[in-house]
């Protein structure tokens, strides 16, 4: 059944129960991968799979429900459970379905989908990356896995005053990661890229570079040190505070940033767009889940907090306009406010520069337990953590075993330098992009 | 779910280019979640999920297709790309299914879809309402309940024909306390494989109330000290130490590839002989039970350590071709989108032989971890981290002032070896785990322990 076939089926039976506001959210994805282990195929796998939501208001509130049982009875089903969950719902708020005015323009997708790879391209892209890496160093041993994958996704929204959208986008992925022994210690190295070839990509090598440069890691006193964060780590702390830049976060008072538009949150250095057309993410989107054209906005300008970010519903509360950036976690999540490609501007210091500003201190290239380890109603972190020791200015032996602690809306102000080189990333359906930063006086727990 | 006759095709189509072995695992779950922030309930997630994953084995090759299109051209289609990937031919054999009974040992009394929804959302405006309540100084309460109602049906080239039903219900409540100038959290979200009756033994307001005293407490905490100390931890979510210290280094998934700290130690002492550790799936009730894996296996009572010596490890279907050894229940996956592989279930140290006043007494100077939060861990190098939301200073022998959450690192060796006294109040607690396979609902226990020396990440 196509989404014009169950828009049909779901709008009929949505009128026969004399609902007058509704939509329809149907995502579907198809995604497959290859795996290679200790230098062999090992693994191969292809999905499709859709689910679709139904939502209305009833009496000024809001209930939807979901299926990914996508015939016709069950379609039919999802009516009166909506209606039934709307009735349970505390509603201070009338629900608004979108229809774009005559000023609203959808932006245009500048990347060009690409067609999903065969299976066997797969395979062989997992395969070399093995073959690389056995290539790169007689120190690798069993446990080392690549995967290639790629996976294309369909959002399509119609609502009950005439919306109808619908787009596609596709992403695909490589994946490398080094296992080695050097006859004390085991050590490993992963690198992922957005790129399927191994040459353009290079993440074999740098897998494979990563896992030597680990091994032989010793512990670090603990005290307080001048830290410079890789890109990739940077990405990837911003990445977990990211709800803090969330208008409904702070309207709950969850989130510290609240009120704080227009004054300085973070240090000069600092400017972070959130952009769903970022240039190099392929999974570019011209709408929201609510219907809303996005678009590029800064978070953060020099220090200063321009926007929080916005759904219709948190913008009308508020007193704002919707920043089009609604979302849904899944098919069959409530709206709720998401964020698209978090960009940070590049400073003027290369890597180098920044170890030299440090002197004395510690590089950080890996993080790990975020998840845990973060608390982002009140900023505070205690992060374990691995890198290389900063002697003299410059990057030396690697370091690990410690755990880094503070609090991330200090962090901000704290930022001194920002890195000239900009890396992106992907994670999942999600990219990134920043640079590396230094940022002083963070508190390290170690020996 | 699927028809006899339609699984039997689908296994021959599969297995029909090579491969050796092929499974068909279909469901169909009923997820109802409520939402509830800022005193009112906000939204209700009301979802069915429903589609079939097919697997093929070539000796230790997997090949795996999903669809939520579970019409018989869906299905077929489906069988046709797995058995495409798998190789070429069509050497198509007559499979013949023989469903058995599997033994139910869950008791459920209320089913979910029995209960009104609103008596659901009833349960989490009690918990939310009994947060705010307990003091002025709690500014926001987010909370919600959860059940889930999950049908699966495993059927496979040897024969095997086996469905079973799950049911999951949980509360989760976080309280955020303000002096004006801060914010500290506080949360707790029990849950179990029983059914709405959950909440006859655990109350709605105990759980608020036990979110929003941990959030005060943060309140008027300093911050922790940071460096390395002796550590007591406390029963119930406690556990995810060893769940991230040891657990996962004993799934068949990094074990059966050689990259796990733990591979070809069996029968070896690897902690303290205080130290005695169970995967045991079939704790009625438990968390993380079920009566048979998402490959068909029933789940069983796993003994991993005992006294301190390695007895054996967590395989999945995979993992024993790999490893040479039985499955021990272990292959689970969040839904049919994943291939299963080994997970852990209810994972637990069991009681030891220390009065828990003495484990305390012991400690000139420490760090009481009160309770916990997630953490992760590598299983090649076994260096984890996990939480502490809630931690106390002791200060010969007494528990002195509340210090805020820190991470506590090391590396699962050393700190099997370093659990130097095991309590007499095993507890456990309610998390997901999530891994290769997804998210899955484990349990972790243990009653009160002490660690030698461990790196607490204060400031």
């Amino acid at each position: 059944m196509n989404f014009q076939e169950m828009k049909d089926i779901l709008f009929a039976a949505a009128d026969k129960a004399g609902l007058k506001d509704y939509d329809v959210y149907y995502r579907v994805s198809t995604d497959a991968s290859a795996d290679a282990l200790n230098r062999e195929p090992n693994a191969s796998a292809f999905g499709n799979a859709g689910g679709i939501s139904f939502r209305c208001a009833v009496e000024g509130k809001i209930g939807s429900a979901s299926t990914e049982c996508i015939v016709k009875e069950e379609l039919e089903a999802l009516i009166p459970r909506a209606i039934a969950n709307a009735a349970l719902v505390d509603a201070d708020e009338e629900p608004i379905f979108f229809l774009p005015d005559e000023g609203d323009i959808y932006g245009k997708v500048t990347v060009e989908k690409a067609q999903l790879p065969t299976a066997a391209e797969l395979r062989r892209t997992a395969m070399e990356l093995q073959e690389r890496i056995y290539g790169a160093s007689d120190m690798v041993t069993d446990g080392t896995s690549t995967a290639a994958g790629a996976a294309e996704v369909t959002v399509s929204l119609a609502n009950s005053r005439g919306l109808s959208l619908s787009h596609s986008a596709a992403m695909r992925y490589s994946y490398a990661e080094a296992v080695i022994n050097d006859g004390k210690e085991p050590s490993y190295g992963a690198d992922m890229s957005a790129e399927l070839d191994p040459d353009k990509s290079g993440i074999a090598e740098k897998a494979v570079a990563e896992a030597i440069a680990r091994l032989g890691g010793k512990g670090v006193k603990t005290g307080k040190y001048n830290v410079v964060f890789s890109a990739k780590e940077v990405r990837t702390l911003f990445s977990t505070f990211g709800g803090i830049f969330s208008g409904k976060s702070a309207m709950l008072g969850l989130s510290l940033l609240k009120g704080k538009e227009g004054t300085a949150v973070a240090s000069p250095a600092l400017t972070v767009y959130d952009d769903p057309f970022y240039p190099a993410n392929t999974m570019q989107m011209p709408f929201d889940a609510e219907g809303v054209p996005t678009y590029k906005k800064a978070l953060i300008e020099k220090g200063v907090l321009k926007t929080l970010l916005y759904d219709l519903t948190t913008a009308k509360k508020t007193g704002n306009k919707s920043t089009g950036n609604a979302g849904r976690g899944s098919y069959a999540d409530p709206v709720a406010i998401r964020s698209y490609c978090r960009s940070i501007e590049a400073g003027t210091d290369t890597l180098e520069e920044l170890f030299a500003r440090v002197s004395d201190g510690i590089y950080i290239t890996e993080m790990k337990g975020l998840h845990a380890g973060c608390d982002a109603v009140t900023g505070d972190f205690s992060i374990e953590s691995a890198g290389f020791a900063i002697k003299d200015g410059k990057k030396a032996g690697p370091v690990k075993a410690f755990t880094i602690a503070g609090n991330f809306f200090d962090l901000l102000k704290n930022i001194e330098a920002v890195g000239s080189e900009i890396e992106v990333g992907t994670c999942g359906f999600s990219m990134s992009a920043a640079p590396a930063m230094l940022v002083r006086d963070i508190s390290v727990a170690g020996e | 779910m699927i028809n006899k006759e339609l699984l039997s095709d689908l296994l021959s189509i599969a297995v029909s280019t090579g491969g050796d072995f092929a499974e068909v695992f279909a469901e169909r779950e009923h997820i109802t979640r409520v939402n509830y922030v800022s005193g009112k309930v906000e939204s209700i997630r009301d979802q069915v999920i429903s589609g079939v994953g097919i697997r093929v084995f070539c000796g230790t090759k997997t090949y795996y297709a999903s669809t939520s299109d579970t019409s018989r051209e869906g299905l077929l289609s489906c069988a046709a790309a797995v058995a495409g990937a798998a190789g070429e031919g069509n050497g198509k054999r007559c499979i013949s299914l023989t469903p058995d009974v599997v033994v139910n040992r869950q008791q459920i009394k209320h089913y979910p879809d029995d209960v009104p929804t609103k008596e659901k959302a009833d349960i989490l405006r009690a918990a939310c309402g009994a947060a705010s309540a307990i003091d002025e100084k709690i500014v926001q309460v987010e909370g919600s309940y959860l059940d889930t109602d999950r049908s699966i049906l495993v059927a496979n080239t040897e024969g095997l024909c086996r469905e079973d039903r799950k049911i999951r219900t949980r509360l989760a409540v976080s309280a955020v306390a303000s002096d004006g100038s801060e914010n500290q959290s506080g949360f707790f979200g029990p849950g179990g494989g029983v059914g709405v009756e959950f909440f006859d033994t655990v109350t709605p307001k105990y759980i608020g109330e036990r979110a929003a005293k941990q959030a005060l407490t943060n309140l008027g905490a300093v911050y922790c000290p940071a460096g390395t100390m002796t550590v007591a931890i406390e029963n119930g979510f406690g556990g995810v130490i060893f769940h991230e210290a040891c657990g996962h280094s004993l799934e068949a998934t990094s074990v059966g590839i050689g990259a796990s700290q733990m591979a070809g130690k069996l029968g070896q002492q690897i902690a303290n002989p205080k130290v005695t550790a169970i995967d045991d799936g079939t704790i009625v009730g438990g968390w993380g039970s079920f009566n048979i894996d998402d490959e068909g296996t029933p789940s069983t009572r796993n003994v991993l350590i005992e006294n301190g010596v390695l007895k054996s490890y967590m395989i999945d279907r995979l993992g024993s071709r790999r490893m040479g050894m039985p499955m021990t229940g272990a292959g689970r996956r969040e839904n049919y989108t994943y291939e299963p592989t080994s997970r852990m279930t209810n994972t637990f140290i069991a009681n030891g032989p220390d009065k828990n006043e003495d484990i305390i007494a012991s400690m000139e100077y420490g760090l009481y971890a009160k309770e916990m939060g997630g953490g992760s861990v590598n299983p090649l190098t076994g260096e984890f981290n996990f939480s502490v939301k809630e931690g106390y200073i002791v200060r010969n022998g007494k528990i002195c002032e509340a210090v805020r959450g820190a991470a506590l690192i090391g590396t699962g060796a050393e700190i099997l070896q370093d659990i130097d006294m095991v309590g007499q109040n095993l507890a456990t607690g309610q998390g997901m785990c999530g891994s290769a396979s997804g998210s899955v609902p484990t349990d972790v226990g243990q009653p009160l322990i002490r660690v030698k020396k461990i790196t607490v990440g204060g400031r």
